[in-house]
């Protein structure tokens, strides 16, 4: 391969393309286990404090829709 | 060595996590052990293998010279080219050095007599996603400065304030922990359960040749072949993971170059 072809400005997802090509798909992928994660955690730490049952159920739940709604706002809308 | 027989007895024992320890090189008491051999020796030929290239540059490549370009080449266009664009030149040589220095630790899993990827004990893997995360954060705030920086990754607009609560943990997290961890686990369980397999089917086939006895040895064909097969299909992995290691290591840096609004 040669060294001297300079890289295309922008390529195919660079700058200013706003986010919509298959690169963004590999950074887009890390919002949903991170919700799960966050929402997750904080749900059973309120069952752990509340002595209660189904909160980690609903912050896993939450977590899971949050990060889809991000991948949503960041990679969906046009 | 523990361990489950499988069919009988005094059996054929699987290869496990353990064979993945190895105790120190000049016995006990010393710390030199052999992915850190690995990792040295992988170290000097990487550097090698560019400082002698950067010594003894012509107008006119040799066919060394062309080896190294061509790293260096794919690395830039290949990688940063597409990923990045041309303010990504500037991360090139820490893109290259990344590139190289994974491919030779995965590649020393196939390589004759060294057969270990040094990549499938995770604390290298989680050391090289941890420098990564750093320069990509670092870069983000240079370039968006510190509250720019977290604001964007943080709180997209369009969005009523109070469902901010629920994504600017979620954005924090998966940009400062879930990144480097899936970078980490992909390059670590890849070159674990690659070189588990390969182990799986050579140690098969070492025990119907030599100990199953009677007919099994003719059978002992069959795990070399795979040994074969799957020696040259875990090279291509090894390669492939340390491409989209370093892949995402530019993306990553792309997306802290960007200033959304």
């Amino acid at each position: 391969m040669p060294t001297d072809v300079p890289p295309q400005s922008g390529g195919q997802s660079g700058g200013q393309s706003g986010g919509k090509s298959p690169a963004d798909a590999w950074s887009a992928f890390s919002l949903i286990p991170a919700g799960v994660l966050v929402w997750g955690v904080v749900g059973w730490l309120l069952d752990m404090w509340l002595e209660t049952r189904g909160f980690v159920v609903l912050g896993l739940l939450v977590g899971a829709v949050g990060g889809l709604y991000l991948v949503w706002l960041r990679y969906g809308r046009s | 060595m523990g361990g489950v027989p499988l069919a009988v007895e005094g059996g054929f024992e699987a290869p496990g996590p353990r064979d993945f320890e190895f105790p120190p090189i000049f016995g006990e008491g010393t710390l030199l052990t052999k992915p850190m051999l690995i990792v040295i020796v992988a170290t000097v030929l990487v550097g090698a293998f560019f400082y002698l290239a950067a010594r003894r540059m012509a107008m006119v490549p040799g066919k060394y010279q062309y080896a190294v370009e061509g790293v260096y080449g794919f690395v830039r266009n290949g990688i940063v080219g597409d990923a990045v664009g041309r303010e990504g030149l500037k991360f090139v040589p820490y893109l290259v050095t990344l590139f190289s220095f994974i491919f030779a630790l995965n590649i020393s899993g196939i390589i004759p007599f060294v057969q270990f990827p040094a990549t499938s004990r995770i604390a290298i893997p989680l050391f090289l996603a941890v420098i990564s995360c750093v320069i990509f954060n670092l870069v983000g705030i240079r370039r968006q400065g510190f509250v720019g920086y977290f604001r964007n990754m943080m709180f997209p607009s369009g969005v009523p304030w109070p469902v901010y609560i629920l994504l600017a943990p979620i954005e924090f997290v998966s940009t400062v922990v879930i990144r480097p961890l899936t970078l980490t686990l992909r390059l670590a369980l890849n070159m674990f359960a690659g070189h588990l397999v390969l182990l799986l089917t050579v140690l098969g086939g070492e025990y119907l040749l030599l100990e199953a006895g009677g007919l099994s040895a003719v059978l002992s064909v069959v795990p070399f072949l795979f040994a074969f097969i799957l020696t040259v299909f875990e090279g291509f992995v090894q390669f492939l993971q340390a491409y989209v290691f370093t892949l995402l290591s530019a993306l990553y840096i792309a997306g802290a170059l960007v200033e959304e609004h």
